[in-house]
């Protein structure tokens, strides 16, 4: 019963608050919803931007497979990834 | 799958972007609604996708960015038509392809039947084309329900049938009727008699009183059961009688052959014709001829059949052997194995109720006609079931059985 109750406070959609969703398919492949646009682009990093914070994804031979106005996959050897608040 | 192909209808171009800020240029296209995929670095700049129809206007977009575009490839639908567009040919031949496969699409091109056992595929097919299903059959014009229906009535050896058109594929499911078992007549009363003449061997009646004895001989017609059973009072009770009655009966056949024989014979000359088979319709591409009068033919069908489904497009080969008439004389031993193998197959066939116990040939030569003639010794059941007639004619009497001295 407790667990039900703090499933209820949890939001259930962050999107709707502004957050980006974020999606790994283990370290090859990240897709990001809710991206403001992308601030720096290498085969070693890619900076996105997103309504509360900068997300850095590094890695080895990042490349984006697809963009368009609000989301982005990232295809390569992620390595880490980093917020910026 | 599914969008490669979408992307290769509509049309895309692959090119490159050098500038200082190359990321400001992604920002600007996604802003703008500007689909990219398969962006990646190249130097300082990198290459991308974009649809065609979108590489038109994103050239304001580049200045503004600050970068320059450079069309490395185009690929897609658009590109390839605009590239043969002085090939009128390949222009025909798309359309004569798209319009052979939508006209080709409306008739059938297999049938397939399943589910028949006694009913032959050629009387099927037959019943099927005279109700307008064939290879070939224009499918709108098509009702598989009053088609199945059709059948139906028409044969009514067919207890269910269903057609089901898949494309042009038609296949037809088949359930035979089932034959109701014949039910024994047990109740009407009945004598039994003697169908041939002979030796009586061993009697067994299940009902009725028997009338003659082991070793008395009968003639046909002959009461052997009676089926009027009388009581000690006196009083008569009509039962349906039944028995197995063995008799030692002779047959005699006879077989006869010329001993001249006229038989077709090929000549080894033979001669091959060919022609195509489209939706039925047979258009002959390779005569030949064979000068006898007398001719077999032999026909084979070929067809391409992937994935077991016969198309309606194929080869006929049809072999031509020419035939004459030649006369050969028939000597003692020839005849006498001829005949036999007659006798052989009579004895198959006619006397497969019966045990043969002995046989006497006897060859006759008569006029040129050689005649075989064979008495069969056989042990049979003579026993057949006659209803008890109730009219005033009816013979009533009773059948006496032979003395010692009449037999």
């Amino acid at each position: 019963m407790k667990q039900d109750k703090k499933d209820k406070k949890r939001p259930a959609f962050l999107p709707a608050l502004g957050a980006p969703c974020i999606e790994l398919s283990g370290n090859r492949e990240v897709l990001i919803e809710g991206s403001r646009g992308v601030l720096e682009y290498s085969p070693e990093t890619v900076r996105v931007n997103t309504s509360d914070m900068i997300l850095s994804v590094f890695g080895r031979g990042l490349d984006l497979r697809c963009i368009s106005e609000s989301a982005l996959i990232i295809d390569g050897f992620v390595t880490r990834i980093d917020f910026t608040v | 799958m599914l969008l490669e192909m979408l992307r290769f209808v509509r049309g895309y171009v692959r090119f490159d972007v050098c500038g200082r800020y190359p990321e400001r240029f992604l920002n600007i296209t996604a802003h703008h609604g500007v689909r990219l995929w398969e962006v990646e670095r190249v130097g300082e700049g990198f290459s991308a996708c974009m649809y065609r129809s979108d590489y038109r206007r994103i050239r304001s977009l580049a200045r503004k960015a600050g970068v320059r575009l450079r069309v490395k490839d185009k690929r897609g639908l658009p590109s390839l038509a605009y590239s043969s567009r002085d090939r009128v040919g390949l222009v025909f031949g798309a359309c004569a392809f798209i319009i052979t496969v939508f006209v080709t699409s409306m008739f059938i091109w297999s049938v397939d039947i399943s589910g028949n056992d006694k009913l032959s595929l050629t009387h099927i097919n037959t019943l099927l084309k005279d109700n307008g299903l064939y290879v070939g059959a224009f499918k709108p014009a098509l009702d598989a329900k009053r088609l199945a229906d059709e059948v139906m009535i028409d044969d009514p050896d067919i207890g269910w049938m269903a057609v089901n058109i898949e494309g042009s594929y038609a296949s037809v499911e088949i359930k035979e009727k089932a034959e109701p078992p014949k039910v024994n007549d047990i109740t009407t009363p009945c004598n039994v008699k003697a169908s041939r003449d002979g030796v009586i061997l061993g009697i067994e009646a299940e009902e009725g009183s028997a009338e003659v004895i082991a070793g008395s001989g009968v003639v046909k017609g002959q009461l052997l059961v009676g089926g009027v059973i009388t009581g000690s009072d006196g009083s008569a009770r009509l039962v349906h009688a039944s028995a197995r009655v063995l008799a030692r009966t002779k047959r005699t056949a006879e077989f006869s052959t010329p001993d001249k024989m006229t038989e077709l014979m090929p000549t080894g000359e033979v001669g091959e014709r060919r022609s195509a088979e489209i939706f039925g319709l047979r258009l002959p591409f390779y005569f030949a001829s064979v000068k006898s009068p007398y001719a077999l033919s032999d026909q084979q069908f070929f067809a391409p059949s992937p994935l077991d489904v016969r198309l309606p497009v194929g080869v006929v080969v049809e072999r031509v052997t020419a035939l004459e008439l030649r006369e050969t004389a028939l000597d003692e031993s020839s005849v006498k194995e001829l005949l036999s193998k007659q006798s052989e197959l009579y004895e198959a066939f006619t006397l497969s109720d019966c045990t043969v116990e002995s046989r006497d040939f006897e060859l006759l030569d008569t006029d040129g006609v050689y005649t075989l003639r064979v008495t069969y010794t056989c042990v049979e059941d003579i026993a057949c079931t006659e209803p008890i007639g109730t009219d005033e004619n009816t013979d009533l009497t009773k059948h006496t059985a032979p003395t010692e001295d009449e037999r």
